[in-house]
């Protein structure tokens, strides 16, 4: 029996790494041939926020000695523009010109899903320990249990959102591998990797911001806790038959507490430490590089300002861009407040409900701030699909899976198309392509939904 | 006996008035003002695609003017019609006014500052005149001064004391006369050059009477001007006779020759033209042996050599480097002024007034930072060492 589960572990290893060289194998290709896809210039794959082209703008306007916010071209981190910009001038004869930094995309999707892969296998330990401290081990060996980290590791990297994000010439794979660190650095317990992933993340693009509260549930507590009412089921079913379930339910009061519900005070205020050191250490070193040009006031202004007020309307899968071309000046401010509030009120209900599954709540913010984001791309959704893998075992009745998948394949297909027809032919107009866009958004909404269902129906069925 | 005095003085007043108005101004037309800079209006007046010769005679003088000398800021061009991208042109953008298509007029380099049904009479008249609404682009105005020596070429069909706009509207002589008369008012020229391609041309500036213009036409009265020759493979006549001969003339010449505009005069051989190219010389005061043709068709500016550079910067390298054989006075005046700059970075290290030792500190930082002239240098440590700690801390931790 163990050497059967050893030489299955040992099989999906060997199947892992294959799949994973082929998958940069297969991005390395593609980088070779680019003018065929034109990818970097499709607004679904490149947002007004992560375009390298625009980048390359920065640094050469920095070049200049001018700011590198002028024009309102960049609008990223002044140290990204550091690290990236000279890739982006470096020509290497007989290579294409952006090769260097596709080379560093590669780099980035190949990390974060080795990062995946060991969260979703510290995942995958914890949540053997607490069955085992339930009494359950015994389900273990009945169900067959998917690796979920490896699973969701060649998710990400075989995602075609996902290669269509590293060849298509933009930072989303740089800022999804800090996001993706930061859950496993908290996942496994570096306090100083988490914090660090988290304040890069968010300083690179606004959103992952919200991912502190996950961070802090995974720090505070061990990852994927059950919740409270497994561990009063526990006494129930010590004393009771094994197969008594929903019909005999008596609430005992619990004698002791659970060892296993206690909240690691410390490690949060360690953590919120080095996130402050972090903090200070990046907007130092943001202001040194921009002091001539306005200072951090103006690249406040210019990234999270320009996040924040959506100065920029060209179309893009959002839902943003077409009410915002449409609402009044008067009004316009109170429009920006509703839609950021949007994704700020569902933060604080979600937590409530999933703070035992702080790893989930992470993908569910994630794939909110995706929707709701004001220039999101398709780097977003590799993200959150990428982790949505590392539930596979929870998922396995996911309702309308097959539907939601149909409608990604038909969204990414159709959305192309819609913004040929409006833009190129002119045979359709903005509506089009805005209806591909809000259908995006639904199936989005709809995969949501339905996980947090499936999952509270898996815990009844316990 | 009050009442006589006072009329009487009110009377010779009135006499001496119009005695000196009486006397012509010519004294000072030509003498008392320099020449300061030349400009050029060269008008098409037809439209049609039958009409292409004109066209290519405006733009023949504009390319031959320009290659002489005057810059688009001091052109005028004002064309009826567009011939190059006419859809009846075979050669599409491109204008020719010979058969060996040797010389395509319509490069990239032509300015059209009235195109189309903007060339009107009246736009004509206001160009003249100066006399714009307000919203008209400097582009389109004829800025010249009282210095300014100014060529105005007219091409398209006439008659006699006519010029044809458009098929559809005439300018007469006395019109032509009434505007150079204004413009003579306002001092809006120093010399004019009138030159005329059309038929009967002559009787076009027949009613001129304002000093310092020169008046040189294709034809007179009674007679036709004549076109050069057809192009059978654009179908139409490319050339006329009189703008074909004048430029015949100006391709053997360069910026810097002063041929005389007696000898352009001269070139005009009645029995190769088929008409007769008259000149009026009575409103112009000089010789045409003594004026070079660059006077009208070119520009000239003279250059003035200095050896030293501008003095307005001189200021920031005085401290660096001063000649030895200066004056003292010269080198107290540099280094006055460069203790301008010097006083402007010497507030921004050593500032005595902030007494907040943390303001004063991080200026010193600043200070120091802005010393060194690699920022990016700096975050580039800055990044790796960021780096740096993040492994070993959660090397740590782990």
């Amino acid at each position: 029996m163990e050497e059967k589960t050893r030489n299955k572990i040992n099989e999906t290893k060997l199947g892992f790494w294959k799949w994973a060289i082929g998958s940069v194998i297969f991005r390395l290709i593609l980088i070779y041939f680019p003018k065929n896809f034109n990818l970097s210039s499709r607004p679904e794959v490149s947002t007004p926020v992560t375009s390298l082209r625009r980048l390359a703008e920065g640094y050469w306007l920095k070049q200049l000695s001018m700011s590198p916010y002028a024009g309102s071209m960049y609008h990223g981190s002044p140290l990204l523009l550091s690290v990236l910009g000279p890739l982006t001038a470096i020509k290497i004869e007989g290579q294409p010109n952006h090769l260097l930094c596709s080379l560093v995309s590669v780099i980035a999707d190949f990390i974060c899903a080795l990062l995946i892969r060991a969260t979703g296998r510290i995942l995958q330990k914890a949540h053997g320990q607490n069955l085992k401290s339930l009494g359950l081990d015994t389900m273990l060996e009945d169900i067959e249990i998917l690796p979920s980290g490896d699973i969701a590791a060649l998710v990400y990297l075989w995602n075609p959102f996902t290669i269509f994000t590293c060849v298509g010439y933009n930072t989303s794979p740089v800022e999804n591998l800090f996001a993706v660190l930061s859950l496993y650095g908290a996942s496994s317990g570096i306090v100083p990797l988490a914090a660090f992933g988290w304040v890069i993340a968010s300083h690179l693009s606004l959103y992952p911001v919200v991912l502190v509260i996950p961070v802090i549930l995974l720090l505070g507590y061990c990852p994927d806790m059950p919740p409270r009412k497994l561990f009063l089921q526990r006494n129930l079913q010590k004393t009771g038959d094994e197969r008594s379930t929903k019909s005999h339910i008596q609430h005992r009061p619990l004698t002791n507490k659970p060892a296993e519900a206690t909240f690691f005070w410390w490690r949060v205020i360690l953590f919120f430490l080095w996130a402050s050191i972090w903090i200070a250490y990046v907007l130092i070193l943001s202001a040194i590089s921009v002091k001539e040009y306005g200072g951090l006031p103006e690249m406040f202004k210019r990234t999270y300002g320009f996040i924040l007020t959506v100065k920029d309307l060209s179309p893009n899968i959002g839902v943003l861009w077409y009410f915002f071309a449409e609402v009044f000046d008067f009004f316009r401010n109170f429009f920006l407040i509703v839609f950021h509030v949007n994704i700020l009120f569902m933060l604080l209900p979600l937590a409530i409900r999933l703070n035992h599954r702080p790893c989930f709540l992470a993908f569910v913010y994630l794939a909110i701030s995706s929707m709701l984001k004001s220039y999101p791309s398709v780097g977003d959704s590799a993200l959150y699909l990428g982790l949505m893998a590392l539930f596979v075992n929870e998922l396995a009745d996911m309702q309308f899976s097959f539907f939601l998948f149909c409608g990604y394949v038909g969204v990414s297909l159709l959305s192309p198309v819609m913004h040929n027809l409006w833009i190129w032919r002119g045979t359709g107009n903005a509506n089009f392509y805005f209806a591909t866009a809000m259908a995006y958004a639904c199936f989005q909404r709809k995969g949501e939904d339905s996980h947090p269902k499936c999952k509270f129906q898996m815990h009844a069925n316990h | 006996m009050d009442v006589l005095f006072k009329s009487a003085a009110v009377l010779i007043s009135i006499f001496l008035l119009l005695f000196c108005n009486a006397i012509p101004s010519v004294a000072y037309s030509s003498s008392s003002t320099m020449h300061t800079n030349n400009w050029a209006v060269l008008v098409c007046t037809s439209r049609f695609w039958f009409n292409y010769r004109h066209m290519a005679n405006t733009l023949s003088l504009y390319r031959t003017v320009k290659r002489l000398g005057i810059p688009d800021e001091r052109i005028i061009l004002m064309l009826a019609d567009d011939m190059a991208c006419n859809a009846r042109n075979k050669y599409p953008a491109q204008v020719f006014n010979n058969e060996n298509h040797r010389l395509n007029l319509y490069g990239d380099n032509v300015e059209v500052d009235y195109r189309g049904y903007e060339v009107t009479v009246e736009n004509f008249m206001r160009v003249l005149t100066g006399r714009h609404e307000t919203a008209v682009p400097r582009s389109k105005r004829l800025l010249s001064d009282e210095g300014s020596h100014i060529l105005l070429y007219m091409t398209g069909h006439g008659g006699d004391e006519f010029l044809k706009f458009q098929d559809s509207e005439e300018l007469q002589s006395h019109d032509l006369a009434d505007a150079v008369k204004q413009m003579k008012e306002k001092r809006r020229f120093k010399e004019l050059l009138i030159m005329v391609d059309t038929c009967q041309a002559a009787t076009l500036f027949s009613q001129l009477q304002s000093p310092g213009v020169l008046a040189i036409g294709s034809s007179m009265k009674g007679e036709n001007s004549y076109s050069h020759h057809l192009d059978s493979d654009v179908g139409v006549s490319v050339v006329d006779r009189f703008t074909f001969y004048t430029l015949a003339y100006f391709e053997r010449l360069n910026m810097y020759d002063n041929a005389s505009l007696s000898s352009l005069f001269n070139s005009y051989n009645p029995n190769l033209l088929m008409s007769t190219a008259y000149y009026r010389t009575d409103l112009y005061g000089r010789q045409l042996e003594e004026v070079p043709v660059t006077n009208f068709f070119g520009s000239v500016m003279e250059t003035i050599h200095t050896d030293s550079p501008y003095r307005a910067f001189s200021g920031k390298y005085s401290k660096i480097e001063i000649p030895l054989d200066q004056s003292d006075e010269v080198k107290q005046r540099r280094l006055k002024s460069s203790d301008v700059p010097q006083e402007l970075t010497g507030s921004n290290i050593t500032d005595k007034h902030v007494t907040c030792p943390v303001t004063r500190t991080w200026n010193a930082i600043l200070g120091r930072i802005g010393m060194m002239k690699e920022l990016d240098s700096l975050v580039n440590y800055g990044l790796i060492l960021m780096f740096l700690i993040a492994t070993g801390s959660s090397w740590f931790s782990s």
